[in-house]
Order: structure tokens, then sequence, then C-alpha cells
């Protein structure tokens, strides 16, 4: 096998840095200004977030102020895989502040109806 | 094959804004993003406007042809597909990444401009090309950050991939300008390096500053920059087309007519 890698696979771990970069806090890629590393992560992550307040408004509501600090936490562990759609995300995330603690749950709801106090 | 049809001014259509663009006087032709729609399940709107015989050209967002990956013939599809349903005379996408590594950025991102990754560029769009039934036309997109190492202008990446490929250009004026503003691109080289007579249409959108960069959000009013750019685009050559792009934070049908209207008086100035 050749040890010279071809011109798909030098753009494939040059792309795939760069993603890992701005999606899941990795390390800035050489030769990149780390400001616009930064401008683009934020741009990246806040059209995420608003794809999830529009097909989530009812959560987003329910949290608050909360909801921008929350998602941001959860994207940056939770960065978007290849294949998985829009909805997927909002659900997850949803999920991720239901076992986090920060959205009721349906069994907690229930138990509120009969505790006592 | 022969230049693309004289297309007029249109714009993007989308769900929220689909009573406007019907109700819009001066719509000439009409944009939809191919992954929204579904065959056999066209939107009443998109129906109309074909029962009205205004063209309707797919838009894809997806196929990310710049990218390292093989292209995923499932997405070049189903474009195909909804040309046919549309009956559109051309499809477009962007010069562009959006998924690398098992992430997807969500986002369509800029290519280094290398000869390595041209020449991935260039094999992944003929493996488009020989997979839908009309022609393809492939967008600039805008950059908030710069690759290094490039080797090539955007205009001469753009020229080659062109003359490589067979492909149309779709040029965003919007995007030139967010270039020019974040990265650096002299527009006026842009426009004299890229093979003008291949050009199918122009973009127009709006977008905002914040810090030092300008972003391309679709989301707000078109800069006068933007339309001076268009300006510059239409002294050198009278083009096909020319659609405004909106996608969020949609004003009034007032407004959307305005930026219209806009938009006609540069492309019908009379010039000398």
């Amino acid at each position: 096998m050749s040890g010279t890698p071809t011109a798909r696979e030098k753009l494939a771990s040059q792309q795939a840095a760069l993603l890992n970069a701005l999606l899941a806090n990795g390390p800035a890629p050489d030769g990149f200004d780390e400001r616009r590393i930064d401008v683009e992560r934020r741009a990246l992550l806040a059209k995420r977030r608003g794809i999830v307040r529009m097909l989530g408004p009812d959560i987003a509501d329910t949290l608050g102020d909360r909801f921008q600090p929350l998602f941001d936490v959860y994207a940056a562990e939770n960065p978007r895989r290849t294949g998985s759609r829009a909805r997927e995300d909002a659900a997850a995330f949803a999920e991720w502040c239901r076992a986090a603690g920060e959205l009721p749950t349906g069994r907690k709801a229930r138990w509120k109806f009969w505790r006592p106090n | 094959m022969a230049g693309i049809a004289d297309l007029g001014v249109g714009i993007g259509w989308r769900p929220e804004i689909d009573l406007t663009v019907e109700r819009l006087p001066g719509v000439d032709f009409v944009e939809v993003v191919a992954e929204n729609l579904h065959i056999g399940h066209l939107p009443e709107s998109v129906t109309l406007l074909l029962d009205r015989g205004v063209p309707v050209l797919p838009h894809a967002v997806s196929l990310s042809l710049g990218g390292a990956e093989e292209v995923d013939l499932a997405r070049v599809e189903h474009l195909g597909a909804v040309a046919e349903a549309v009956g559109a005379p051309l499809v477009s996408d962007h010069v562009c990444f959006v998924r690398a590594g098992g992430l997807d950025s969500g986002h369509l991102m800029p290519v280094p401009r290398t000869r390595d990754a041209l020449d991935v560029l260039v094999a992944n769009v003929r493996t488009a090309q020989r997979n839908l039934p009309v022609p393809l036309a492939l967008e600039n997109v805008a950059a908030l950050l710069e690759w290094p190492d490039g080797e090539l202008t955007e205009g001469q990446f753009l020229a080659e991939l062109v003359e490589r490929t067979d492909c149309w250009l779709l040029v965003d004026v919007a995007n030139l300008y967010a270039n020019a503003r974040n990265i650096g691109t002299d527009p006026g080289r842009f426009l004299d390096e890229i093979p003008l007579e291949r050009l199918a249409y122009v973009h127009v959108a709006g977008g905002v500053e914040h810090g030092e960069v300008y972003h391309d959000t679709h989301a707000h009013a078109v800069l006068p920059e933007v339309l001076e750019l268009l300006d510059e685009l239409c002294s050198r050559v009278n083009p096909p087309g020319v659609l405004l792009e909106r996608d969020d934070n949609y004003p009034s049908d007032t407004e959307i007519a305005s930026e219209l209207a806009a938009i006609r008086a540069v492309v019908d100035k009379k010039r000398d």
C-alpha cells in the first residue's frame, strides 16, 4: 500500500479536523485564525439552536432563559452526526433536559399529583 | 447545451411565505429547496405556480459536493426527481461541504481552494451530473473563515471547475460581498475570473454585520452594497435571472415587493 494519501484522503482529514473543532470543541487545525474558528463555531451553534427552537417552541418557552445555555452545553456534548435529522436533534435535546432534571418528565408530574403537599 | 432561457426576477419559495409569493406582482420564477419537497406531495402553492407557468427551480443544500466523502446518490436522485416533478430546466447546489468525519455541520462550509480539493470536487460534480436528468449549476458560498494554503483565488477555482465539468454557475452576490468583507475576496477580480457565459442566474440576499464579520443571514434586508455588486455584475453580463432569497424573519409583502423592485431596477438599468 502506498504511504502517500490521495487527494480525497487528505481532504477528508482536513475537513474532519475542521468540523471537529467547530462542532465538538476540538482544537483549531493548524493555519486557521482561532478567532474566526470561534466566530464560525458560534454561528453554527446559533443556527442549530434556532432550528431546535423552531421545532420545539414549547420546550424553549418552558426553559425560558435557561434554553440557550442548556442547549449550548447539550450541543457541544452531542455534535450532530451524519444522517441525523433536525427533528431527532430537537427530541434528543428535550430528552437530555429531562435526564438533567431541567424539564419535568411525565412520571414526575404524576408523582406531583398525589404528593401530599 | 445552449444558453439558459431568460428567467427574469424571482424569489425563493418558502412555505412560510407561500401566499406572499403567489400574490406578489412580477415574480417571474421561483426556487424551491429540494430537500424539503416530497415527490407526489408537492405543496399546493407550488402546483399553483406551475399551473400559472412560473418556472420552479430546485435548489439543493445537502449534496456536499465539495466533501471528501463519495457522493450520496440517494440525495442526487431525489434532486433529479424533484426536477422532473416540476419540469425544471436545471438544478443547483453549492461549492461546499456539509459533512465530514461522521459529523454534520448543518451548514454550507467552504472548501479549501487547493488543487487536491478541486480534483475531489470535480470528480463529485461529474458523478452528480451523470445521475441528474438536467444541467447542474453550482453556487459560491459565504465564508466566515479562510482555509490556509489556498492555491487559487475563488474566481480561478470556480473557472477551473466550470472548465473541467461544464457545470453552470449560480453567482450569489451577497455571498461574494460576505467573502469580500470576511476573507478579503476581491469582487472585481472574482467577476473577471469566472466564465460569465456560464452564468445560470444570480442570488441576492440580506445579511447583517456582527462584530468584525458580515453574516449572510437571509433574515435581514438586502444591503445597498450587495445591490452595487449586482450592478457591477450586470455591467459585465445580462444575467438570465436574478432571485431574492429570504429564509427567516419575514417582512411584510410590501417590503419584499420593494426588494424585488430594487433588484429589477438594477437589472433593467440602461447601460452604455
